[in-house]
């Protein structure tokens, strides 16, 4: 008993993290992005209800880059990189309630991210989406630098904050895009992304666009999982005699 | 005398009353992503209860007018402190947690020469704070109306304050009407680069109201409000 005790220790120290030098900062950050409901939006939808069955997009603005993909610069002239989600589809809204204080979590399904870079600096947030400029100015220029799934996405409001503030959340896996590659933390296939960050539906003038229902300030994080690194038995006895 | 100096000084500043308008425009002030902690905290307690500390900290990548920066020579970091929980009210999964005032501080340092921001591990520690508070306190703003709301279920939340400068360096770049504003931020407690100790991360902005307008008028007409 033990020693499979013993060897169950063991086994778990063999794939102690590797010592690497953790990477915190987001792999990109956008300021901002807009969540919209193209037409026709259903009846009722407002922030503490997206009914089922309505479509949520998204455009957004790069602001900065983090590893591994620090290569790109967000604030070159001569480039721009954007966003673009497509088709989120809402499950429902569920309301929370304790007395008058409610909060409200919808669950969307499906949805794509795609990341776009532009020799223009073009991309603009006009109201009342989609236009002529919305969402155009933010999927054109190159081959899509990186293409996902979103595999779920939460979106939470309530009535009791007093700037209108929540938070969207989602989880995606990459399916494709130039820059692919570059996802795979050193393991064969890309890890996922995590999408997440504040959202506000506080309408005033320079913080909320008529037409869009969210602002969102946040990021995307690379989810590898911890690096280990192989060892061998007696490397590792060694550590502890 | 006396009296009639303290009604003449009331009057001139009723003269100069605030007239907030109705829909006010507002702008961005700077953005900041980090993590957070609670400091202190009580053996056993969860996040938000009652005379926990709340502390968050980063770097602050964008900053905006009337502050003024130089991203290419410094590091912008911020250091949210000051702030303990009072309680908390459960709304399904959220934990809805308010805090007394505390601060949100925004300091610049050198990149060459000076400290690069480093979180480290269980802070706070050797390094966190003090790689996020050394250089200088280019804007000190108090938070009030601090409140935190948590999902339980799923680990994501906000928070957000209102946001009124109080000093630093650049205090004097804001006019006196215009020094309030608010920040929001979202909190997820499921990235993998969370560094160990830290309970969120989080990523937000803070904005800055319109400059309070002051109207004109004549002591006639001040008077007659009074009569």
């Amino acid at each position: 008993m033990k020693r499979w005790i013993t060897n169950l220790g063991a086994a778990l120290l063999l794939a102690l993290p590797a010592g690497q030098a953790l990477a915190v900062g987001p792999m990109m950050d956008w300021d901002p992005a807009y969540f919209y409901f193209p037409a026709p939006q259903p009846v009722g939808l407002s922030p503490a209800n997206q009914p089922a069955g309505a479509i949520m997009r998204c455009v957004g603005q790069i602001s900065l880059f983090g590893p591994p993909l620090d290569f790109l610069n967000a604030n070159l002239a001569t480039k721009e990189y954007t966003f673009f989600i497509g088709d989120l589809t809402s499950l429902g809204t569920i309301t929370a309630a304790n007395g008058s204080l409610e909060a409200y979590i919808t669950n969307y399904s499906g949805g794509t991210f795609t990341l776009y870079e532009d020799p223009a600096r073009n991309s603009v947030f006009a109201p009342n989406p989609e236009n002529g400029q919305v969402p155009s100015t933010f999927t054109d220029g190159s081959a899509p630098l990186l293409i996902g799934t979103f595999t779920g996405l939460t979106v939470t409001t309530n009535n009791f904050t007093q700037f209108k503030v929540g938070s969207i959340e989602g989880n995606i896996q990459w399916t494709g895009g130039t820059l692919i590659g570059e996802l795979t933390g050193g393991g064969n296939e890309p890890c996922p992304g995590l999408f997440t960050g504040g959202a506000t539906w506080n309408t005033s003038p320079n913080i909320g666009i008529p037409g869009y229902m969210f602002r969102h300030d946040g990021k995307l994080d690379l989810q590898c999982p911890t690096a280990a690194r192989k060892s061998t038995w007696g490397k590792l006895k060694t550590l502890y005699r | 005398m006396r009296s009639r100096l303290a009604t003449t000084l009331f009057l001139a500043a009723c003269v100069l009353v605030a007239v907030p308008t109705a829909a006010r425009a507002q702008s961005l002030l700077f953005d900041y992503v980090g993590f957070d902690y609670e400091n202190p905290k009580a053996p056993g307690s969860q996040f938000g209860d009652a005379g926990n500390g709340y502390v968050g900290l980063g770097t602050v990548p964008f900053l905006f007018a009337p502050l003024v920066s130089n991203t290419t020579l410094n590091e912008y970091t911020f250091v949210i402190d000051g702030l303990t929980s009072t309680g908390f009210v459960t709304v399904g999964p959220f934990r809805v947690v308010n805090y007394t005032p505390g601060t949100l501080t925004i300091y610049e340092d050198a990149k060459s020469g000076g400290t690069t921001a480093d979180f480290g591990t269980s802070p706070p520690n050797l390094v966190a704070p003090p790689t996020f508070t050394d250089g200088t306190a280019i804007l000190v703003g108090q938070l009030t109306d601090f409140r935190f709301a948590i999902d339980n279920s799923n680990g994501t939340g906000s928070f957000e304050a209102v946001f009124t400068v109080t000093g630093g360096t650049q205090s004097g770049n804001f006019p006196l009407n215009q020094r309030v504003g608010w920040t929001f931020s979202g909190s997820t407690g499921n990235a993998l680069n969370i560094p160990a100790g830290y309970a969120h991360q989080i990523d937000g902005q803070a904005f800055l109201n319109e400059p309070v307008s002051v109207r004109r008028t004549s002591w006639g007409r001040l008077k007659a409000g009074y009569r």
